[in-house]
């Protein structure tokens, strides 16, 4: 037990995780600020084109926007760390429960679009890399450039249109649970995971053959080829190993992206994420929602860069972790 | 090593993409058994709450429409028909309404339908003052003298009391118990056709058949609204059989679509209509002939094209033609000269114009381009400002824009669509128009009770309001929507009311 908690990587995580606390609640206090900044008035748009003084006050009072700023923000504070995040000005659905409903939709894109990304990504990465200057790097690259510039809506449109309109192999949109109906997730997933994991491969590629490359360059690999180690063993383990280092880092930012909300996605596959709910919320200015899903997501930014980290040392040994 | 790789990555997409189109166990929404008579309908967006006196989203209403009654109800040619009320007589002083109740109906949760259901609802959007109280401006009173009649007492004639009581599901019958619990913005509970079942967050409302609704069971087992905002997709799903219902279409492919054997489409023409206001609290807009100008200068046909691919029809006035209240009006025709002139006599040469636009109906951004265009050759640069709407409606509020243009949704009743966009008193004149004869036309309107002597006032007023450009209108929207060549006994609504009561669905078809 004692042993455990002392271990470096135990005590790494625990460390991190009171710097998490200290980044979310900066994090509360520069939403919070920012919502009330942004011109806009959750009233107003409630109220829509039927408006009146009358109508305004009585709403106003009711959302208890009244109140000093200070009061709320505090009166916020106090009910998020009991994890009650308040409810929607909207329909006064509590915000805990509606993200929670949102997160496995969106964590399912986000990781189904990144396995996605890197099944492509990392052997054509290394295979551009080893082929530098040939025919064949220029193809990748040109390809994956091409990627890069194609509008995510686009390629969304595109994949429906083939797959589901024109074979009638998948759905055009939509989302199942995946513990309800396994087989219909999978279904639902695949088009939009291909959306976003397609934009993602591209640029991920451009990364992974920078890092072999840069490996490549080091005196360490030149040593290990004239000592007259196989090709197959200097590629893999002394370069590729090393490359992935950067690598990770670049997978870890892709996966907090989409995490983050592929708004664009999600509005083309109709697809249950959060990113549809912040941008919702902020056009009616539903302050708890924002407030809500900005901390939800600067979390699972946290807990990302938390595991890109522990994996740093578990890919190089030498990164030190205490 | 790395080649296979790479056709290894490939095959296994290719692979899961062959093997999930092989178990194909149906891409319907699973409901049970009876499924394959659940209609699913399409909508462009996830309604903001299901409390149908506190929405002001037409997305709410779609689904609210099929879940909640009113007193009366507008039938396809917007005249107001028995709903909860079976009859009702008017005092000969017109002050005094009395409504005789349709007897034996239930809400949802199963307890009766009351005439104290009545008073609760319309006190509440009284006094708490609810965005829809205008409609009761003129009640003094509601009163239950027993369980099946409802008494109204007014201080003033009010010869559109049915519209207002009926015309649109803000004024619907709730039930106290589902309000007082805090549940009808998430599970309202109503008398209608439909009872709702459940909501999945960003994804659908499911709503069950009422098999005790008044009107007769519908004959469907039930309706799921999914939310599909880009058009594109929700057609793609009509077309796969997805869907049976839509009412997000790209307007670009509405003249392909009308060719089209495999599904119905209706582009009906609205009572919705679009507009251009100048704020008359800044000069030089404060000048008639200004404004006058600039209603010269506006090609109507081209927005009509930019807008809507020519699905809407261009309009001087608000009401379109085919509407009981229509007028007919052809004051302005595109006519720069008349325009150049009109600003030499007012002797003012505006430089720029402010105009402010949202986001959230992309036709004021696209419809601003061609203004720009449109206002050049009177020298004026129009800076176009796009904002949110949240900051739209307060920089309308206070009044900071030279020009804005908008649009007024769901009317009937002519004191929908004047009183409070043009009274000096009204609670929608963003524009600070005031005139003496048109506050005349529009109070003598509200409690005239000779139809044609209404009829009277109202166009006189409308033929103002454009004269004096309070308003410049541009034209009125259709309503468009496509459904499955499944789907029968559905009508497309000129008030863009969404009822799926009567609608039936064949089987087979879709999967």
């Amino acid at each position: 037990m004692t042993a455990a908690l002392t271990h470096p990587i135990t005590r790494f995580i625990a460390r991190r995780l009171l710097y998490s606390l200290v980044v979310l609640a900066g994090v509360l206090v520069a939403v919070f600020a920012l919502v009330h900044l942004v011109p806009g008035d959750p009233v107003r748009i409630a109220l829509g084109t039927r408006y009146s003084p009358e109508a305004y006050s009585a709403l106003r009072s009711a959302s208890g926007l009244d109140r000093p700023i200070v009061e709320q923000f505090f009166g916020y504070l106090a009910s998020a760390f009991t994890g009650d995040l308040g409810v929607s000005f909207r329909n006064g659905d509590p915000v805990t429960v509606t993200l929670l409903e949102r997160l496995p939709a969106t964590v399912s894109l986000g990781v189904v679009g990144i396995f996605i990304a890197m099944v492509i990504a990392l052997p054509a990465g290394i295979f551009s890399a080893l082929r530098e200057g040939r025919i064949s790097d220029a193809i990748v690259r040109i390809t994956s450039q091409f990627g890069v510039s194609i509008p995510d809506f686009w390629l969304g449109i595109l994949l429906i249109a083939l797959f589901a309109t024109t074979l009638g192999w998948l759905p055009t949109s939509g989302y199942r649970p995946l513990l309800e109906d396994p087989a219909g997730w999978l279904r639902h997933i695949v088009l939009p995971a291909l959306t976003v994991g397609l934009v993602a491969a591209a640029i991920m590629t451009r990364y992974v053959r920078s890092a072999v490359l840069e490996v490549a360059s080091m005196g360490y690999v030149r040593t290990a080829r004239s000592k007259g180690l196989p090709p197959r063993v200097v590629t893999f383990r002394h370069t590729v190993r090393n490359a992935l280092v950067p690598v990770l880092t670049i997978t870890g930012i892709q996966l907090a992206t989409i995490l983050g909300g592929v708004i664009v996605v999600e509005v083309v596959f109709a697809w249950p994420g959060l990113g549809r709910l912040v941008y919702n919320a902020v056009a009616a200015r539903d302050y708890p929602v924002i407030q809500g899903a900005v901390l939800l997501i600067a979390t699972l930014f946290l807990v990302i860069n938390l595991i890109v980290d522990v994996l740093y040392a578990v890919v190089d040994p030498r990164i030190r972790l205490a | 090593m790395t080649k296979p790789a790479v056709l290894a990555a490939v095959g296994v997409v290719v692979a899961v993409v062959a093997a999930l189109s092989g178990c194909s166990t149906g891409s319907r929404v699973d409901l049970g058994d009876d499924s394959s008579s659940n209609l699913v309908a399409a909508i462009a967006g996830e309604p903001d709450q299901l409390d149908p006196q506190k929405t002001s989203a037409y997305f709410s209403f779609e689904v609210l429409e099929n879940v909640f009654d009113t007193l009366v109800q507008p039938d396809a040619n917007l005249e107001m028909q028995p709903a909860l009320a079976e009859s009702w007589e008017v005092s000969p002083d017109q002050l005094a309404w009395t409504f005789h109740l349709r007897r034996g109906v239930t809400f949802h949760d199963g307890s009766p339908f009351t005439a104290d259901d009545v008073v609760y609802s319309y006190r509440r959007i009284i006094d708490q003052k609810l965005a829809n109280a205008d409609k009761f401006s003129a009640v003094t009173g509601v009163t239950a003298p027993d369980q099946s009649t409802v008494r109204i007492t007014l201080k003033q004639p009010t010869p559109n009391l049915l519209t207002n009581l009926g015309g649109f599901k803000g004024v619907a019958i709730v039930s106290r118990r589902n309000v007082e619990s805090g549940q009808i913005a998430t599970h309202p509970v109503g008398t209608g056709p439909f009872v709702f079942a459940s909501q999945k967050s960003g994804d659908s409302i499911t709503l069950k058949a009422n098999s005790a609704y008044w009107a007769g069971a519908p004959k469907v087992s039930g309706v799921t609204f999914r939310f599909i905002s880009e058009p594109s997709t929700a057609l793609s799903a009509l077309q796969a059989g997805e869907i049976d219902w839509t009412d997000s279409i790209p307007p670009q492919r509405v003249a392909s679509l009308k060719s089209d054997d495999s599904l119905t489409l209706a582009a009906t023409p609205s009572n919705d209509y679009w507009y251009l206001a100048l704020n008359e609290a800044r000069p030089p807009w404060n000048d008639v002939r200004v404004r006058q100008a600039i209603g010269y200068a506006i090609d109507r046909d081209a927005i009509v094209q930019a807008t809507s691919y020519g699905t809407a029809v261009a309009n001087q006035l608000a009401i379109p033609k085919g509407n009981p209240w229509y007028t007919p009006y052809d004051g302005y025709r595109h006519d720069i000269e008349n325009a150049k002139r009109l600003l030499a006599e007012a002797g003012v040469a505006p430089k720029t114009l402010d105009m402010l636009v949202t986001t959230e109906y992309p036709e004021t951004v696209t419809a601003a381009q061609i203004i720009a265009d449109n206002l050049a050759p009177l020298g004026i640069t129009v800076n176009i400002r796009t904002v949110d709407f949240a900051t739209w409606l307060d920089e309308q509020n206070n009044g900071h824009f030279d020009m804005l243009m908008m649009g007024w949704l769901g009317n009937i009743d002519p004191d929908d669509f004047y009183y409070a966009q043009h009274h000096t008193d009204g609670s929608s004149n963003a524009q600070k128009f005031s005139n003496r004869e048109v506050d005349r036309l529009l109070d003598a309107g509200r409690v005239e009770t000779n139809r044609n002597a209404r009829g009277d006032d109202y166009a006189k007023a409308a033929t103002l309001i454009a004269d004096e450009a309070s308003y410049i209108y541009l034209y009125n929207p259709s309503v468009i929507q496509a459904w499955s060549k499944r789907l029968s006994g559905y009508e497309a609504r000129r008030d863009g009311a969404v009822r799926f009561s009567t609608a039936t669905l064949t089987a087979g078809g879709a999967t």
